[in-house]
């Protein structure tokens, strides 16, 4: 069964009708920064920018409310949300570890899982874990409750529009995206979080908009519903590790060219082809995170580009690469 | 033993009244906070300082004393708290809750959507500015050690007030890092200020209050905060630049001072 695969963890921009992928997030072999609380920053800092370019759609009120938004997921919904992936012992050990550990190189599959779950761990305790609950059960029993409550504020603003500012999806939806697609989608054998949250159907509905209309590809070439659950679901646990793990993510979207809106090609792969493409992507990616940083998995334009500068800079050949570019050369 | 403790509290928790909504406000409320002439330090003063706004917009009487070891008597262990009856309620947002319980409320008036904007603003608050204090307070070698060591453990005689203070730097010390912030430097903290300030300066826009006419707990909040950073002498005024480069934000706290607070001039230098 197609079990863990990666794929890159976009965080989408949305500037006017500009759209493009922010750099991507692959498990950080050589660091663990834990940044989330400078990015919020950071991000409004990068609109802020743009708006010497040309006009950004989320008016100053707007985007000063983006920075409050994320700083409420954060505070009440961040703690729930890694006690489930992290702390919860059966989540952890039959859902997270097995993923992480199996795209890690050895040894440091065996390292990794455990330091982040000991820093999820402390990171809760300390910051909830105050007097007067002095147990571990009275905390989560807490932070469960603050998540909930955080939910149903989320999904009181959301209400019935389609993205939190109207039409358009900015960086405030794909915060919330990656918080909450993970806990919708993955299965964990412990679920109290993921049953409130489907209880809320516009945020269902709002996961569902969002899945559909970013991640198509990835949705391609299964045929068992069972698959493509767990595809998508890894893709954007992904997504959730990467907000709280990577690390400065500034500087790298002011790198990312500003590509006009693409349309994800048709491209159909089979299975056994979209299994061998995800597994070059990676192994090219693991090598230089940099240079492949504005290579999506979607296949688009920009793709055939960098491939060729990758392999002359990486001055690689590998099986990988030969199959990376006989898909660009069948795709274009 | 800590078996023992936990049985004891499992015990005896539930059997605490929850009879609020009972009782009137009696007239003897007090709150609790460090001393503050030569000990309590800019978080702690901000804090209770909100407090004191919110219950004076809610009218409440409240009586402020100042004790030493107040940090040790709440039972959360942060200031400021409030003595009610026979009630302790510590920290802004419980004391809401518990003001609610008594029938006053400020943000009654909101709608949904608004109390949720509400409430991830007090979190922006807590998350940026809270934190920034402490960072600034306790991470920041120059303040810490012509301020706040001299500060926090002066109640206390040598060599207490040292262990004391050393203590509290690495319990903040501890919870930075895990947070994140353990790696920023000063200058990546005041910018997170900035941000801060800006939406905040974005959202009050030209009202009076965040919420138009009436204030709400988020003001009481931002007033204690952002006044205490305006008043208080550091070892560098960065902090408070980086506030009064927002006007409406000065405004609203002078605005806020003279209402509730019933100073005829304001003490907000503008220099």
């Amino acid at each position: 069964m197609a079990y863990a695969k990666f794929s890159g963890a976009p965080l989408k921009v949305n500037v006017i009708d500009n759209t493009w992928r922010g750099s991507r997030g692959d498990v950080p072999v050589l660091t663990t920064e834990d940044n989330t609380i400078s990015q919020p920053a950071k991000i409004l800092n990068f609109l802020r920018k743009q708006k010497y370019n040309a006009d950004y759609e989320l008016s100053a009120k707007q985007g000063a409310d983006t920075l409050a938004y994320i700083a409420l997921l954060e505070e009440k919904l961040l703690p729930a949300v890694l006690h489930t992936f992290w702390v919860e012992s059966d989540n952890y050990f039959t859902v997270t570890k097995p993923w992480f550990a199996s795209r890690m190189p050895f040894p440091l599959s065996l390292i990794l899982p455990g330091r982040m779950s000991k820093g999820a761990l402390t990171r809760i305790l300390l910051t909830r874990g105050e007097p007067p609950l002095y147990h571990l059960r009275e905390v989560e029993a807490q932070i469960y409750r603050d998540a909930k409550e955080c939910l149903n504020l989320l999904s009181n603003r959301l209400g019935t529009s389609q993205f939190f500012f109207g039409d358009m999806p900015s960086t405030l939806d794909a915060y919330v995206f990656g918080f909450l697609a993970p806990l919708y989608k993955v299965r964990f054998p412990k679920v109290q979080l993921q049953e409130h949250l489907k209880q809320l159907s516009n945020l269902c509905r709002f996961c569902d908009d969002i899945l559909n209309s970013y991640f198509r590809v990835s949705l391609g070439g299964y045929s068992s519903d069972g698959d493509a659950t767990v595809h998508i679901s890894v893709t954007i646990a992904i997504s959730q590790m990467y907000l709280l793990y990577f690390p400065q993510m500034d500087d790298n979207l002011r790198q990312s060219p500003q590509l006009p809106p693409r349309k994800l090609p048709t491209l159909k792969l089979t299975p056994a082809e979209e299994e061998m493409y995800m597994v070059a992507y990676l192994e090219l990616h693991a090598l230089d995170m940099n240079l492949m940083e504005s290579l999506p998995l979607d296949l688009s334009c920009g793709v055939m580009v960098n491939i060729d500068s990758c392999a002359k800079q990486l001055d690689l050949c590998s099986d990988s690469l030969d199959f990376l570019m006989q898909i660009q050369k069948n795709a274009f | 033993m800590c078996l023992l403790i936990w049985l004891v509290i499992d015990i005896f928790l539930p059997c605490v009244p929850v009879s609020t909504a009972a009782e009137p406000w009696p007239e003897n409320a007090t709150l609790y906070q460090q001393l503050k002439g030569e000990q309590i330090l800019l978080s702690d003063n901000a804090a209770s300082l909100a407090v004191q706004a919110f219950l004076q917009m809610c009218n409440l009487p409240i009586k402020v004393v100042c004790r030493a070891n107040a940090e040790y008597m709440s039972p959360s262990g942060k200031v400021p708290f409030i003595h009610v009856g026979n009630q302790v309620v510590s920290e802004l947002g419980p004391i809401v809750q518990f003001v609610k319980a008594k029938g006053h409320s400020l943000s009654d008036g909101l709608d949904e959507v608004q109390k949720a904007e509400m409430k991830a603003y007090m979190e922006l608050v807590n998350n940026m500015l809270l934190t920034a204090e402490l960072y600034l307070q306790w991470c920041d070698d120059a303040t810490v050690g012509e301020i706040t060591h001299a500060r926090y453990g002066s109640p206390y005689p040598w060599p207490l007030n040292h262990i004391l203070a050393y203590q509290k730097q690495w319990e903040v010390k501890r919870k930075m890092k895990a947070i994140g912030w353990g790696n920023k430097t000063l200058d990546q903290v005041l910018e997170d200020v900035d941000q801060c300030c800006q939406a905040l300066s974005q959202r009050l826009g030209t009202q009076p209050y965040f919420f138009n006419k009436q204030p709400t707990e988020l003001d009481a909040l931002v007033f204690g905060h952002l006044y205490t950073i305006l008043t208080t002498q550091m070892t560098n005024d960065e902090l408070s630049e980086k506030v009064k480069n927002y006007s409406n934000l000065l405004a609203f706290c002078r605005r806020i001072e003279q209402h509730y607070f019933g100073k005829g001039s304001s003490s907000i230098r503008l220099s």
